[in-house]
């Protein structure tokens, strides 16, 4: 893409984002919104593939029904009760309907149907775009709507951690599993937001880290589907070794970084008196942590009978840019034993 | 023009309408169909259109229905079950190890039901083609004759052109479904020509790219005589044509949603021909490593 363009579209995405956390009014927020998906759609459909160009089809159509069900319910708020300020809104229907509408933009259960096949049609970094700076202004709203339905949050956020891990044993697409694993992590997140909004938003921030980097990972291999994984360790065989500790880490287990949010979640969950659910939630995980095991499975604790001549592609430098997925995977690893310091730089902010 | 000009002349056109529609005797309209151009079904060229509303062109009849019901509701019964295994119904180790897999083999009556043939017969030329179980009822022999007089119809300048095509594979209820060949990168035939040309070409998914005649081609060039031959041809030497046309905008073919294959023979050659299949499959070759083998032209090159 020229690069002109290029920097147009980020920094429309970078505005809209921000327009998005800035604004007190619905009316601003929304204009943030549509910002963000008019920015990225360019993006998704760059290549001009038919496949891309159906990603980007379906994405328009869900944030648009989305966008306008937000508009909808603040302009109806905004009539009900004469209060355009975000934090104001108190009426039950327009607070719902926000809800489901910001829900259908993250891609929560029970509205997550398209986020498999849209990212199945992006490239990877699109597809990064997609999964962590496209949920940061949702959920920006969300953390300020706050709605007093605890039912409603706990029940969606575990049927979404069920589906995602359920829908993503499946899968031998990639782009289709980290589509699932982004399903049950939202579902995560949202559980606990009717208790701790810093819990939400520490396990958004953990959860950008780790799939940045395991985006970032998939890209630098050029692996799209389990079956390319098995040929990693030619290309990068110290990858092929520590990639399994950041799927590990996604799955939550310790002494990665990805236990935090999660151990911080049950916590907070069994003080609210919500063993039975917390309980639930982290066997639900499971399922996750199985789709995870299953990726290391074929990249890294398995030699898929292959017959590679030439010079292997390891030997051969590369010109990737690698800072950020080194970055990210450091801290995807190793962020645990700091997480007093972390929790208390998120309850200062 | 200036705005009182307008009012007065639009009111003007209102009144003519509701003149005529009111008080001038109804005309009956030509019966128009109500689906757009581009989703009615084929028209053969010379002919007029038909114009018989939907239910008019289905046959009821309960048998039929009953065995639709049934099988429906076992394809239904077996997509619900398959995911326990895993996907696609098969163990995902399966899919983790498999380095090749024979997607259509001829071994009995039933493989050909999966096929359709075409001809330029359905415009009006001559050629034929026919399709039926070879020897031992191993392998597949598709034969006929090329015939690429046009058909008298006013309206055909060039004719000549035999293919078959493999049915467009359905779920439960007549939904698509897709083969995903993404953990493949070629495309392995055993056939057994007759020294023709033919070309192989695969559809992918184009409903939302609204672009129902893109497909993918490359050449499959036969050898002739008694001997097989195995032909491998890399997912990445097809090229997108439409309707024929080869695209300027090339991009490589997307093996996770893939519709139909087909072989066409149109070599512009009168006479018979022969093409005898013993199977069709895919396998991944590790040495290949191309990703596409056209290089796009720059459509704005810095100068």
């Amino acid at each position: 893409m020229n690069p002109y363009i290029l920097s147009v579209l980020l920094m429309g995405l970078g505005l809209g984002t921000t327009v998005t956390f800035a604004s007190s009014h619905w009316l601003l927020a929304w204009m943030g919104l549509e910002m963000n998906t008019l920015a990225i759609l360019p993006l998704m459909a760059q290549h001009h593939h038919p496949r891309a160009v159906e990603a980007a089809t379906k994405y328009f159509l869900i944030q648009s029904a989305a966008a306008a069900t937000i508009l909808f319910a603040g302009v109806t708020n905004a009539w009900l009760s004469g209060q355009w300020e975000i934090q104001q809104i108190s009426h039950p229907i327009p607070t719902t309907l926000m809800i489901i509408a910001l829900f259908l933009k993250i891609g929560l259960t029970p509205l997550h149907a398209w986020l498999p096949e849209v990212i199945q049609g992006l490239d990877l970094t699109t597809g990064l775009i997609l999964s962590t700076w496209q949920k940061l202004a949702p959920f920006a709203l969300l953390v300020q709507v706050l709605p007093d339905m605890p039912t409603l949050l706990v029940g969606l956020g575990s049927l979404s951690v069920a589906i995602g891990g359920w829908g993503g044993l499946n899968q031998t697409q990639l782009r289709k599993v980290l589509a699932y694993s982004s399903i049950a992590h939202l579902g995560w997140m949202v559980i606990v937001l009717q208790y701790s909004t810093l819990l939400t938003v520490l396990a958004l921030t953990m959860y950008i880290t780790m799939t940045t980097s395991v985006f970032l990972i998939f890209k630098l291999l050029k692996s799209t589907n389990m079956n390319t994984l098995a040929s990693s360790w030619s290309k990068a065989p110290v990858l092929t070794a520590f990639t399994p500790l950041i799927l590990l880490s996604l799955g939550g287990l310790p002494p990665l970084s990805g236990f935090m949010p999660k151990w911080l979640i049950i916590q907070e969950l069994t003080k609210q008196e919500l063993g039975l659910v917390a309980t639930l939630t982290a066997l639900m995980a499971l399922l996750s942590l199985f789709f995870y095991l299953r990726i290391c499975y074929s990249l890294s604790l398995t030699s898929s009978p292959n017959n590679l001549l030439g010079l292997l592609p390891w030997r051969m430098n590369t010109k990737q840019v690698t800072l950020l997925m080194t970055t990210s995977m450091s801290l995807s690893m190793l962020l645990l034993p700091v997480s007093p310091a972390i929790f208390s730089l998120v309850s200062a902010l | 023009m200036s705005f009182p000009k307008m009012t007065r002349l639009l009111s003007l056109r209102s009144l003519t309408s509701v003149h005529q529609q009111l008080l001038l005797p109804s005309i009956p309209t030509r019966l128009v169909p109500s689906r757009t151009l581009t989703q009615n079904e084929y028209r053969r060229p010379g002919k007029p259109r038909e114009n018989l509303p939907p239910w008019l062109k289905i046959k009821f009849d309960l048998s039929k229905g009953l065995e639709g019901i049934k099988k429906h509701f076992a394809l239904l019964k077996k997509e619900l079950t398959d995911p326990w295994v895993g996907p696609e119904g098969r163990p995902l180790i399966e899919h983790m190890l498999e380095q090749n897999r024979v997607v259509w083999e001829f071994r009995g009556p039933e493989s050909l039901e999966q096929w359709t043939l075409s001809s330029d017969r359905e415009i009006g030329g001559q050629s034929e083609i026919h399709l039926k179980l070879g020897r031992n009822n191993n392998t597949c022999f598709l034969y006929g004759t090329l015939c690429s007089a046009p058909p008298k119809d006013g309206e055909t300048r060039y004719s000549g052109y035999c293919t078959v095509r493999s049915k467009q594979p359905l779920a439960s209820f007549d939904r698509k479904k897709h083969h995903d060949w993404s953990s493949f990168n070629s495309l392995h035939l055993r056939i057994r020509g007759d020294g023709r040309p033919w070309m192989i070409n695969i559809a992918a998914e184009t409903y939302f790219s609204h672009q129902k005649d893109d497909i993918y081609n490359y050449f499959l060039y036969t050898r002739g005589g008694p001997y097989w031959q195995d032909v491998k041809i890399p997912f990445s030497k097809f090229f997108l044509t439409h309707r024929g046309r080869i695209q300027d905008d090339q991009h490589p073919l997307w093996l996770d949603k893939i519709n139909t294959i087909g072989f066409t023979l149109g070599d512009n050659a009168d006479g018979p021909f022969q093409l005898e299949i013993d199977f069709i499959g895919v396998c991944k070759d590790f040495a290949h490593t191309e990703e596409f083998a056209y290089e796009k032209y720059k459509r704005n090159p810095e100068v």
